[in-house]
């Protein structure tokens, strides 16, 4: 079995909430051992949200937002409270390559583990810092909540509906995104520190990780000084290009029926005429009102009307293959529930994990977005109970002996 | 056009010799996306091309006439790596396969990014960025809200699923250099832009595995205030998520009578109760501007943020200080600001040391330096639409 690409790393992840932990899933993924350094006195906010395993109820170990995205690390509690646990933490970074935080600027500092403190203990560390604003400017020291980052970055007042206020993204895009971005910047270091031996710091910001996202709108400001009209779903330079109401679905959900939509976009006259042809009205495609793409997106208001008329009465997915068969671009507007069950391709490609879990089994989990042909990547285990793997880690890998533990644990260093 | 790009960007932006091939004539789709200066569309000046290419060495091959393909070999048999993100049906006609590449060059990284991976059902389907932003999950999660069910769901702005792919990608190619480095050996990464969206989908896609729930644009927010509200002067997003961040609010406010009430004494009831919070806090923001009321409550330790148009984002102070627009100049599209360094690495320097290729800029030096092909051969494959 080839070894896996980022095997032999060590990552001390000081991480929470979800920016930090995605970017060391990735790492973890990549084959990293990553060992989330945790503590019960003030466990992880997303430990304390659901969704819980049905029938279970909640429980620092139960909750699906943490079990995503923790998948495949170790997990050590440490309390900082308590001097013996900085020790630890000191022993620990020394037989690290990699120390990840998403703390506000210069918490990691006020802990005595700034760049500076850990180049002491190992020179060649890499530490990244994926704070809201980054380390430097006058707002270094403000802070950052998920949601916020959205519109912060200039994403929500690029979308929304056409002639309505600024509308969010409806995640918390910026998270994963810094997340992601740190993993690249990792690995470019690691790359660095193979071929000249140094180690370096990194300094991220969530918003400037987002910003590299908008040129699209950003240029459009520096180009022509002015701020781009929001769009809703429609397209410049494409159209029809919309999300169309289809059958709801057949089963109730809490009492009520979910609506369910397809997401449709031609590309050119003649995926135009293909889409016409299925409606049953191929004569459209060469009315003057919509022969072509200037045409069309004049007209856009009642070719939507005309395409939503057609979809309403139909089942999103039976719209969707119907059109990818006629060659353009459909697909299902998908829920947690379709992704779920229904999507069969996500099915085939064997991207789910199953992984047992301490606490509650087995259940669905997202698993890598990539395949490699010789080192296989894949989720090695399911995301840690809380301080699940301390003594393994304190014995196996820092040379701790049980009685040692075992004071520790008496001081409440562990906790 | 962006996946591909975008993964290469990162990696040329920290100095890795980047050679951008695009197709005779017409080049790399995005040259006809825009923004354009002055909005007049024209090859060379779109800003999402622009912006994408920037740090990388341009040239023209067309890959589906065996000359093409074989100067194309020759350049991937001294490449790190390659990435792509041509749609798999394109792939098949071109003969772009692994297996033949691998043996031109046994160390090669090869990565496909495509809307939904190399293999599987869905494999040859058509997408878009709307419809992979859909197919991925995300659509569905935003939209008009429990008060306008009418409306439907909502993409999120640009080519964002084009951008997630690339930056998924980027991640896993130099997990596999790393590999090669060590190994001696490359490999072929398959990534999936829809599997790398449903991997972003927070705590929403968990609803249904664990409690058979559905998640969608419909659903209430179970804690408010989280909401942009209109000031004076725009749009600021009030988001208290915490009990101490409430209270900073309240003081920001001059603790207000109705503060006081039993129905927003907890964050789950401010949401049950969210329509009559909204009348009060609104008439309290729309007295207020933006800066003013980010500052004050960022002072209390409150994490409200504006609602960034684009010039408040070229006007920023902070940003100003940390030196985030870089300065280029085209030489057709002229000088403008764009968006700059993701990342401050504290040992290597992110940099622009050159503006994105004109169609074909790099033919002789990369076609003729760099692989001997002589100015007359060039000639003759320009004159016959292999370059």
């Amino acid at each position: 079995m080839p070894k896996l690409p980022l095997e032999g790393i060590r990552v001390a992840d000081f991480t929470w909430v979800w920016a930090g932990p995605y970017c060391t899933l990735q790492l973890a993924h990549l084959g990293a051992e990553v060992i989330r350094i945790e503590t019960r006195t003030r466990p992880c906010i997303t430990r304390l949200l659901p969704p819980w395993p049905k029938g279970q109820g909640g429980g620092l170990n139960r909750s699906g937002y943490f079990n995503q995205y923790n998948q495949g690390k170790r997990s050590l509690t440490l309390n900082f409270k308590q001097p013996a646990a900085h020790q630890v933490a000191r022993e620990l970074i020394a037989k690290s390559d990699v120390v990840v935080n998403n703390f506000a600027h210069g918490v990691m500092e006020r802990m005595g583990f700034g760049y500076a403190a850990l180049k002491q203990i190992k020179p060649d560390i890499i530490m990244i810092s994926l704070s809201g604003y980054g380390d430097t400017g006058p707002y270094k020291d403000y802070i950052a909540y998920g949601p916020a980052q959205v519109p912060l970055s200039g994403l929500s007042s690029l979308t929304g509906y056409k002639g309505w206020p600024p509308m969010h993204s409806g995640f918390s895009y910026a998270d994963p995104n810094a997340g992601v971005h740190g993993a690249f910047a990792i690995v470019a270091a690691l790359i660095h520190r193979s071929k000249t031996g140094e180690g370096q710091y990194i300094d991220m910001s969530q918003w400037e990780a987002m910003m590299a996202l908008l040129p699209e709108g950003i240029l459009e400001y520096t180009f022509n000084g002015s701020e781009p009209d929001r769009m809703g779903n429609a397209d410049p330079w494409m159209a029809p290009h919309g999300v169309y109401r289809c059958l709801d679905r057949p089963e109730q959900v809490a009492g009520n029926t979910i609506d369910q939509f397809v997401a449709i976009a031609c590309a050119d006259d003649a995926e135009w005429a293909a889409l016409a042809r299925l409606m049953g009205r191929p004569e459209l495609a060469a009315d003057m009102q919509f022969a072509t793409l200037r045409a069309r997106k004049a007209n856009e208001e009642l070719l939507d009307k005309m395409i939503n008329q057609w979809t309403s009465n139909q089942r999103a997915s039976d719209v969707c293959e119907a059109l990818q068969k006629a060659g353009v671009a459909a697909a299902v507007v998908a829920d947690n529930k379709f992704l779920s069950e229904e999507d069969v391709h996500l099915r085939e490609r064997l991207y789910w994990v199953f992984k047992d879990h301490a606490e509650i089994g087995r259940i669905q989990h997202a698993g890598v977005p990539w395949k490699m042909s010789r080192t296989p990547t894949e989720v090695r285990r399911a995301a840690p109970l809380i301080g699940e793997h301390t003594d393994e880690i304190l014995t196996e890998l820092l040379g701790y002996n049980a009685e040692e533990v075992e004071r520790l644990r008496r001081e409440g260093a562990l906790e | 056009m962006v996946a591909a790009p975008y993964a290469t960007k990162l990696m040329a932006d920290l100095g890795a010799e980047v050679i951008k091939i695009e197709p005779p004539g017409v080049g790399d789709g995005s040259r006809q996306r825009g923004p354009f200066p002055g909005r007049v569309p024209h090859p060379e000046k779109s800003g999402l091309f622009l912006y994408l290419n920037a740090n990388k060495y341009g040239i023209t091959l067309d890959l589906a006439r065996p000359e093409g393909m074989e100067l194309f070999e020759r350049l991937v048999a001294d490449a790190d790596v390659l990435v792509h993100n041509l749609w798999p049906p394109e792939m098949d006609r071109i003969g772009l396969d692994f297996g033949r590449l691998t043996r031109v060059n046994p160390r090669l990284v090869m990565t496909s990014i495509t809307p939904y991976g190399l293999t599987g059902p869905h494999r040859d389907w058509r997408a878009e960025d709307l419809t992979l932003w859909c197919a991925g999950g995300i659509c569905a999660i935003n939209g008009g809200g429990p008060d306008h069910p009418e409306m439907p769901p909502l993409k999120t702005f640009g080519s964002q699923s084009g951008f997630q792919g690339g930056v998924h990608a980027a991640v896993a190619t130099l997990g596999a250099v790393m590999a090669a480095m060590r190994d001696g050996e490359g490999q072929h990464v398959d990534v999936s832009i829809q599997e790398a969206l449903a991997s972003q989908l927070e705590l929403f896609f968990e609803y249904w595995p664990y409690m058979g729930l559905i998640a969608n644009r419909l659903g209430r927010k179970p804690i408010q205030p989280a909401e942009a509200l209109q000031c004076k002067d725009g749009f600021l997003y009030v988001c208290c998520i915490e009990e101490h961040q409430w209270r900073g609010f309240v003081e920001v406010m001059g603790n207000p009578e109705w503060a006081d009430e039993e129905v927003f004494s907890d964050r789950f009831k401010r949401a049950q109760n969210w329509e009559a919070l909204r009348i009060f806090l609104e008439e309290y923001v729309s007295g207020q501007t933006v800066l003013e009321l980010y500052r004050k409550a960022q002072a209390k330790r409150v994490p409200f943020a504006p609602v960034s148009t684009m010039g408040d984002l070229l006007n920023s102070e902070h940003l100003k200080a940390r030196g985030f627009f870089v300065e280029i100049t085209h030489p057709v599209a002229g000088t403008y600001k764009y968006p700059g360094a993701p990342l401050k690495y504290g040992a290597t320097p992110w940099e622009i040391r050159m503006p994105a290729p004109v169609l074909g800029q790099h033919n002789e030096e990369i076609l003729g330096g760099r692989l001997g092909v002589s100015a007359a051969r060039l000639a003759e494959l320009k004159k016959v639409g292999v370059i």
